[in-house]
């Protein structure tokens, strides 16, 4: 063994990483070399020197204020909408095809020829609809446009040596789109005033519409329809709009762990007594499902209206017992 | 027989460690699909190692906090990503160490001093000062000593690469293994073991004048 490599091993000796066999013949090396033997004094007094900054553990004071402000920064962000929560799903389910590489290599290459040629497609209609617009836009007089249309005054520039002023505005400009309840348009647009529509009754409309879908079975779950209806139960704050997302989950309570875990939260936690209630009747036929027996234990016990205790126990005393 | 006794043993060490990190496994998934009172549990599971470690680094109980609470809304945001590859420890510290490598490059261009540090309020806090000597023949002159070394240590230290400082403080005062070292900062066992030896090598010279 030459002194460079010794030099290395005393280092990763000091510090427990060296293998046996190499601990074997280090230390017949150091009995054979002053130097090296130099070298391991030196770095056991680094590591004493060392310990002369030590570690200290973070005083409670510390601890609670880190601990405080992230939790008011926890608050603060909004709650994870479906679209989001869908894409982290695909991701992950991409990512598992990594174990599968043929499989995900084909799916790249189908996936980069669709796309190429989708977004040429895409590309294509877009330039038409900017043109026209443009076109549309020059032939419109912008002094005409209604006091209504304009959302705000952006800047304001006098242009020197002239009479002229130039404003900068912007438009707001409604849009209308009509379709029957297959259309993927619609069905977005409905998903996403069910909860990003600032009056609560475009939500519930919004919300009864996509419930209806999901209590015939019409195509709810691949358009994350029922996605929706679960974050409108746990989140929305109005009563009438979570109890009609509610009852659209209920074919899919026995079938879908999600749908019953929103249910169960939905039991446990709503503030309002109609929709617990409504939640224990879509659990009784869920007999089978240990969390389910649990939530209604509690509820049973804890509830603090006394109508849902008993129908809790009701519900308890006739599930059979587990196995 | 020994043979076999060994494998049982080390069959029953790999058992033990799985059904120790079952109820992580358990709360990370709560968290993964929405549940806050898992992270929070998550977060009180590491928040000690997370600002210990921030604190002994960056030497400055506000840079601590920022690097906590960046660390962990980094894991909240990113937490749907994380798939079990590696343990949960090897990753919440990746994140850590990584921010604080950016605030040791950000420092290294205004080459602070923290022998002494500052705490929430700005005051000054000394970190030497506050380590106790409780061995029988402590004395003042002796306190003094300590603390001027560490002066020095941290000095040392300061003008280490952001790498190799975070290498030496990874495996010196935190006892990880290289390998896991190596997997925190992306990088391979050999190459963590180099860079510890070159840390070594440079404190030492450093040094030299206090032996």
């Amino acid at each position: 063994m030459n002194c460079e490599l010794a030099h290395e091993r005393i280092v990763t000796a000091a510090y427990g990483e060296l293998p046996d066999e190499q601990i074997h013949e280090l230390e017949r090396h150091l009995l054979e070399c002053a130097e090296c033997r130099g070298e391991r004094e030196q770095l056991h007094a680094l590591k004493i020197l060392a310990d002369a900054y030590a570690v200290l553990e973070p005083e409670a004071n510390l601890v609670a204020r880190s601990r405080l402000r992230l939790d008011e920064a926890l608050d603060a962000l909004p709650p994870r909408g479906w679209l989001e929560r869908f894409r982290q799903r695909a991701r992950n389910g991409l990512a598992s095809l990594t174990a599968a590489p043929l499989a995900a290599s084909l799916l790249l290459l189908a996936g980069l020829g669709a796309g190429g040629l989708g977004g040429f497609r895409v590309a294509e209609n877009r330039a038409e609809r900017m043109a026209a617009q443009q076109l549309a836009q020059t032939a419109r007089a912008l002094p005409t446009a209604a006091p209504a249309e304009i959302a705000n005054i952006s800047s304001i520039v006098r242009q020197p040596n002239s009479g002229l002023v130039e404003v900068r505005y912007n438009q707001v400009i409604p849009q209308q789109i009509q379709g029957s309840m297959d259309d993927p348009a619609i069905r977005q647009l409905l998903m996403l005033a069910s909860q990003n529509a600032a009056s609560a009754g475009v939500r519930d409309d919004s919300v009864g519409l996509l419930a209806a879908e999901c209590r015939t079975g019409h195509g709810c779950q691949a358009t994350g329809i029922r996605d929706a209806l679960m974050v409108a139960l746990r989140y929305d704050k109005n009563v009438g709009v979570r109890e009609k997302a509610l009852k659209g989950l209920e074919p899919y309570v026995s079938q879908d762990q999600q749908v019953r875990n929103a249910v169960l939260e939905a039991l446990l936690n709503d503030s309002d007594a109609r929709i617990r209630t409504a939640a224990i009747n879509l659990l009784e036929p869920v007999d089978a499902d240990t969390s389910v027996r649990q939530v209604l234990h509690t509820v049973a016990h804890t509830d603090e209206n006394p109508h849902i205790r008993t129908v809790s126990r009701q519900v308890l005393s006739q599930m059979p017992e587990i196995q | 027989m020994t043979a076999s006794n060994g494998a049982n043993a080390a069959q029953s060490r790999m058992q033990s460690r799985v059904q120790d990190r079952a109820p992580e496994m358990e709360l990370i998934r709560e968290a993964q699909s929405g549940s806050r009172a898992a992270f929070d549990a998550l977060v009180r599971q590491y928040e000690q190692q997370v600002l210990r470690l921030a604190l002994h680094l960056t030497g400055s109980e506000h840079d601590a906090e920022d690097i906590y609470q960046e660390a962990f809304l980094k894991a909240y945001r990113y937490l749907g990503n994380f798939r079990f590859e590696c343990s949960f420890y090897t990753w919440i510290y990746r994140i850590v160490t990584n921010l604080c490598l950016d605030q040791m490059r950000r420092r290294k261009t205004r080459r602070e001093d923290h022998a002494v540090v500052l705490d929430h309020s700005g005051g000054e806090i000394d970190l030497l000062a506050s380590v106790s000597d409780e061995r029988a023949f402590s004395n003042p002159a002796r306190e003094l000593d300590r603390k001027l070394m560490g002066e020095k240590i941290q000095g040392a230290l300061g003008k280490l690469t952001p790498r190799e400082r975070m290498v030496f403080e990874l495996k010196h005062y935190q006892g990880l293994r290289l390998r896991t070292i190596g997997e925190m900062l992306n990088t391979t066992e050999e190459t963590a073991k180099n860079t510890l030896f070159r840390a070594t090598k440079k404190l030492r010279a450093q040094l030299a004048e206090l032996r």
